[in-house]
């Protein structure tokens, strides 16, 4: 660590031409909550630091417009749970930063930070995988904007280009008969790295029966990779909520998965929980909608 | 890296201060600045005992590199001494036993003033979530949290 | 009478009418609290002097091997690195070790754990000194390592010490335990494990070493300062008056802090003083610590436990088997203490016992709060648990049987006096709890969410008993301005029983404690007496103290009685005030008294010294009375467990723990909902592991330790008080018992819940979950 270099960008358009330079050889830092600990147990070694965490007035915001909300990627986890946009249908984000990390770290990390580390311990991230969001990720040379089921693409690994830095998360709240859910299993109560982390927003045909669409996501569904958990969502669309229908999407979901374990918990313990959690998010989101359940 | 120049405010007074890249706000305050109430409990962000108030926000300083930390406006325990909330809040945790080996009790001090400012009547529920971040290994908390309950009360002596 | 009079005839001769002590049973403001809620900079850390430089320690990177060749070439030309210490340097013995002389500083040539220490580097600031030790290259010729301490005991292991694997044996024979299991009705065989556990104090080891008068001072986090004088001085080879040793305030300690580490932060930071002549500070990180310092003995405790009919324990035979990692430490006396409650508090007419400490190449085990108490309960109580199932017997009835009570003989057949206190203990527990209503309620439950609970008693042997003599000094001095000062070997890191003696001497004296000054414990000022451990403050400080304060109140007391010209023995001492007890108008100041006694020459220094009496007990057959004193106790824990995860709360504690006389309630109240948290992260979600002997999690972030979030919402505690023969005023401890007993609460509370037997702790959801899978009361959806 003695060799590293930690520039500050005046502003984000320096920043961006910094990145444009030496984007390949840069670790970005905004609050350093999961950088600082990883370089410290020796985990990754950076030799220069792109420090954006003053850039709060460009990317720290949460902002409704027409059909969509934007969270600025400095958005804190207290932000999240400070903004009164997120009760109700979107009661999700509320939830997951609750159980995310503890009030210090609440205080700095971020949502772009969350989403950039691409972790299986990152809480957020099955949230907006299952809130289909889109992120914008912006360089010197323009912009672009990407979904986030296409951003992950491997463990701690996305589709971000060396030049490039993530502004904004963005996504349209369900609309018409949906709800969304949350649930995370870990060892003790706070400040804790999930043994399993599960979102679903679903929604209802306006017959409060059918689904029309499932987003069930996970902190891994295989290997240490979050993701939608496609197969499952696939079965689901289309389908009548019943007994039945959640026992044969709990089976799919556990073909689907492919769990490794590791100290914290066994795969098979992994997918039960999984099974679990699915039928009881659907369930109470279905009774939130006013469903037949 | 060449040492960087920095200015913060700690405690309500202005420091320029010179530091390394690798230095984190924990080395600034304890090693530049004295402020020995902060502790440094496990280096990673998983125990608490760190933590200061950063432009109002309780955050952990073992996590937060120096070199982030200009204009910032840093509060240690050592700043808020003649506070009348902080002295409330020190004599109900000497009154409640909450500090055993003392390791732990600046930060939890700093979370509890944190909070009663924002609340005279807090619920058990909310004191335990405002210092979850902090780790004990000696009380069980339960004399922290009646020391806490108590010391957010207003209107006391 | 005046107001002043009568207040203190209140004070005293009132109370004494009543049985009750001047300031013996008043929550007490503890004499270290204000330096703790200020921030003060009294820790290790923050005496730091001007051109301090650091000590990094670096340890192994294989569990066992000889070590071939060490590369310090490139951390040695780091910027700001001074030089690298190994055992090369060590001009007196290469040896740290608490008890067996197993153990070395730095390790060389032989390897045993990758929590060997190798070497120091020392340089002008602490990243400097971490980066260098980065780039420390050792090969290693590398030998078969053992991980299972039964595997150890096989005939073919490996051999991690020249000796063989067994560090020490211990053996119970009571009775005729064939005889009562051809007697029983019904025997039920099984095994248990236990886990590492870190005892995690929120400041790691530190120390620093300031070189002086050709020698050393060093200042560290420590709880035995004599003991790291001795260890220290053998490293340097020099005479232990030039290793003078004080203890700082310490934050937290839990046991570590008694065994070696301490030896090894203090040696390296004085090895390096000596050598570049500059104050050397050597702290631990987490890691650091979480790897090198040592952890709680994982135990296999397997039960042959033979009942009657009617629910009578006959027999037990238990095999234990205690894993002490690279290194014995503190284990031989572990051992024994399991050994010695390896069936808890319960009467056994017949018990065959059979221990071996066995070494592994895991990260060496120590002291650590309960020292065999946790493992050889959770065994136990887990068995009586199985027992009453088996009998279908209600888990609470067939405990009340069997229970010790004055006149039954434990396990090394003592015989339990009037002095015994569980059934009160229990009856506090079984009350608060709404035991048999919700026993009763409980059994027929439906649903994914299920509620249990659980018990267990507690039996735990005061002092250090059958590890040697018990003693303790105290050193009081009354100032010439009326302020009392206390000093000792005894050491304080958060118990609050240094706080506790000095109330002891507060109320022999008639001074409040606000008066009184505490000593930083100093081995050039006080005397050796012995570890502080195994909660041994109260009883024998306290004793120690008492005997001081009397000395010195034999003196002042001639002196206030000729300033109020009565009859000595009509003095009376209260509240800082000397007065006529038949006319408590006549009054004098205790300030005055004082200035007269120095104007006198009339010496107001005092030593206090105790020695517990002898623990006389059969080493062959483990028989005798190796603990003068017993602290009892009882829990009863309400868990509801959701069956579709297997993860659970503890939703209610009850707990009661009798201290024989609670010198300062508050801070006994601190240290029964301490302990039992501590207890409860051991039950539920603590587990250092290792994988091919190196830690796998040596950090807050993957070892977890309960935060507020995780205590119970509610504990309900209980003080009992049984009067004992040992400690001052009747006291016994109370520092180490609650850290035993949630283990098998929490263990029994899920199997009453889920009908799962989880053997090995910790009971984690995943465990509580795959056991519903497999048995017949599987549920999930």
């Amino acid at each position: 660590m003695a060799s590293l270099e930690l520039y500050s960008p005046t502003d984000l358009n320096d920043a961006l031409r910094f990145m444009e330079k030496e984007g390949r050889n840069v670790t970005i830092i905004a609050s350093g909550t999961d950088l600082l600990p990883r370089m410290r147990r020796r985990k990754v070694s950076p030799s220069v630091l792109l420090d954006i965490s003053s850039f709060t007035e460009d990317l720290r915001y949460i902002r409704q417009t027409n059909r969509a909300i934007h969270l600025g990627a400095l958005t804190t986890i207290t932000d999240l749970l400070e903004s009164p946009l997120f009760d109700g249908k979107l009661s999700i984000i509320k939830e997951a930063a609750t159980h995310f990390g503890a009030p210090q770290v609440r205080n700095v990390a971020t949502v772009g930070g969350n989403i950039c580390s691409a972790a299986s311990s990152e809480d957020l991230i099955p949230v907006f995988l299952s809130l289909d969001a889109s992120l914008k990720l912006v360089s010197s040379r323009g912009e672009r904007t990407v979904p986030l089921e296409n951003f992950i693409i491997g463990k701690r690994e996305t589709s971000i280009r060396p030049s490039e830095i993530l502004t904004e998360i963005s996504f349209n709240p369900p609309a018409g008969d949906s709800w969304t859910g949350y649930e995370k299993l870990g060892r003790r109560n706070i400040l804790i790295t999930a043994i399993v982390n599960e979102a679903l927003s679903l929604t209802l045909e306006e017959d409060l029966h059918t689904i029309s669409s499932a987003r069930v996501a996970l902190n891994r569904v295989s290997g240490k990779i979050p993701a939608l958990a496609a197969k499952t969502n696939g079965f689901l669309e289309g389908k009548k909520i019943s007994d039945e229908t959640i026992t044969e999407a709990q089976r799919v979901l556990s073909s689907e998965l492919s769990l490794t374990s590791d100290f914290r918990g066994s795969g098979a313990y992994r997918a039960e929980v999984a099974r679990v959690y699915l039928r009881r998010l659907i369930e109470r989101c279905s009774k939130q909608i006013g469903g037949h359940f | 890296m060449a040492k960087r120049v920095i200015t913060l405010n700690v405690n309500g007074t202005e420091h320029p201060v010179q530091v390394d890249a690798t230095d984190r706000l924990i080395d600034l305050l304890r090693d530049q600045l004295n402020l020995k109430s902060v502790k440094e409990g496990c280096s990673t962000g998983d125990c608490g005992v760190c933590a200061v108030l950063v432009d109002g926000k309780l955050v952990n300083s073992c996590l937060m590199l120096a070199g982030q930390c200009d204009g910032r406006r840093v509060t240690t325990l050592e700043g808020l001494v003649d506070d009348p909330t902080m002295k409330r809040m020190q004599g109900s945790f000497i009154a409640n036993n909450a500090a055993q080996c003392g390791f732990c009790t600046p930060a939890m001090l700093m979370a509890s003033w944190d909070l009663a400012r924002h609340s005279a009547e807090p619920s058990n529920e909310e004191i335990k979530v405002a210092i979850s971040g902090i780790l004990c290994r000696c009380t069980g908390y339960y004399q922290i949290i009646d020391s806490v309950r108590e010391g957010c009360k207003r209107g006391e002596k | 009478m005046s107001e002043q009079a009568s207040k203190l005839l209140d004070s005293l001769k009132v109370k004494a009418e009543r049985g009750e002590l001047l300031y013996i049973g008043e929550n007490i403001v503890r004499v270290d609290s204000m330096e703790k809620v200020l921030g003060s900079p009294v820790y290790t850390g923050d005496l730091l002097p001007k051109g301090t430089v650091y000590a990094k320690l670096f340890h192994a990177s294989v569990p066992h091997g000889i070590i071939k060749r060490m590369d310090l070439g490139m951390a040695r030309s780091r910027p700001g690195v001074l030089g690298v210490l190994t055992s090369k340097d060590i001009p007196g013995l290469n040896e740290s070790a608490a008890v067996l002389q197993d153990r070395q500083l730095f390790a060389d040539p032989v390897v045993r754990s990758t929590g060997d220490i190798l070497g120091a580097v020392i340089a002008e600031t602490s990243p400097a000194a971490a980066d260098a030790a980065g780039k420390i290259e050792v090969d290693y010729d590398r030998l078969p390592a053992i991980f299972d301490p039964l595997e150890a005991l096989g005939p073919d292991a490996v051999r991690i010490h020249e000796k063989g694997n067994i560090a020490r044996q211990m053996k119970i024979r009571k009775g005729n335990v064939e005889k009562g299991f051809a007697d029983s009705e019904f025997i039920l065989e099984k095994t248990y494990r236990t886990q590492f556990q870190d005892a995690a104090p929120l400041e790691p080891e530190v120390g620093l070493a300031i070189p002086e008068d050709g020698g050393v001072r060093i200042i560290g986090s420590m709880q035995s300062p004599h003991h790291t004088q001795a260890a220290v001085a053998k490293v340097l080879r020099l005479p232990p008056e030039k290793v003078r040793v004080i203890q700082a305030v310490t934050g937290g300690a839990f046991g570590p802090k008694s065994d070696e580490t301490p030896y090894d932060v203090c040696s390296t930071a004085a090895l390096a003083a000596v050598k570049f002549r500059r104050p050397v500070y050597c702290p631990m990180d987490r890691e650091d610590s979480m790897i090198m310092h040592t952890k709680r003995h994982p135990f296999v405790i397997s039960h042959k436990t033979g009942v009657s009919k009617d629910g009578m324990l006959l027999a037990d035979e238990s095999k234990i088997v205690g894993d002490t990692g690279a290194y014995a430490s503190l284990g031989v006396f572990v051992i024994v203490r399991a050994t010695f409650h390896t069936v808890g508090a319960y009467e056994v007419p017949n018990v065959k016992a059979d221990s071996n400490l066995v070494y592994t190449n895991n990260t060496y085990t120590g002291s650590l709060r309960g020292f065999g108490g946790p493992q050889a309960v959770f065994a136990f109580e887990s068995q009586m648990e199985e027992l009453a199932r088996e009998l279908g017997m209600d888990p609470l009835e067939f405990r009340l049987k069997n229970m010790l009570v004055p006149g039954k003989k434990n396990a090394t057949s003592a015989v339990m006096d009037a002095s015994c206190g569980l059934s009160q203990c229990v009856e506090k527990v079984v009350t608060s709890s709404n035991y048999r209503e919700k026993a009763a309620r409980y059994r027929n439950q439906m649903g994914n969410v299920r509620r249990g609970l659980g018990i267990a008693l507690l039996m735990h042997g005061n002092s250090l008993g059958p590890e040697g003599n018990d003693y303790g000094a105290v050193h009081i001095e009354v100032l010439s301005d009326g302020s009392v000062s206390v000093g000792s070997g005894l050491t304080e890191y958060g118990t609050g029983a240094i706080s506790g003696i000095m109330q002891v001497a507060s109320s022999v004296l008639g001074v409040p404690l606000s008066r009184f000054r505490l000593e930083r414990p100093d081995t050039s000022k006080h005397r050796e007496s012995g570890p502080t451990v195994a909660s041994r403050v109260v009883v024998i400080g306290g004793n120690a103290s008492k005997l001081a304060a009397e000395k010195l109140r034999s003196r002042i007391v001639p002196i206030a009685a000729g300033l109020l010209r009565v009859d000595p023995k009509d003095v009376a001492i209260a509240d800082g005030v000397a007065f006529d007890q038949r006319n408590p108008s006549k009054t004098v100041q205790w300030e005055t008294v004082v200035a007269e006694a120095y104007r006198r020459g009339v010496s107001l220094r005092e030593d206090g010294f105790f020695m517990a009496p002898p623990a006389p007990w059969d080493q062959e057959v483990g028989q005798g009375t190796p603990y003068v004193q017993y602290t009892w106790g009882a829990l009863i824990v309400e868990v509801e467990v959701d069956l579709g995860t297997g993860s659970y709360r503890v939703v209610g504690a009850h707990a009661a723990y009798d201290v024989g006389k609670a010198v300062n309630p508050g801070g006994v109240l601190g240290q029964i909902y301490g302990g039992t948290v501590q207890g409860l992260g051991y039950a539920m979600m603590e587990e250092l592991l290792h994988k091919d002997g190196a830690v796998v999690n040596p950090n807050l972030g993957d070892y977890y330790v309960p935060t507020s979030m995780d205590i119970p919402d509610e504990f309900k505690a209980f003080i009992v008080e049984v009067p004992g023969p040992l400690g001052p005023f009747g006291a016994k401890i109370i520092a180490e018992p609650p850290i035993v007993l949630p283990g098998p609460a929490v263990r029994n509370a899920v199997l009453d819940a889920t009908g799962v037997s989880v053997d090995d702790l910790p009971v984690t959801p995943e465990k509580v979950l795959m056991g519903m899978k497999l048995g017949p009361r599987a549920r999930s959806r």
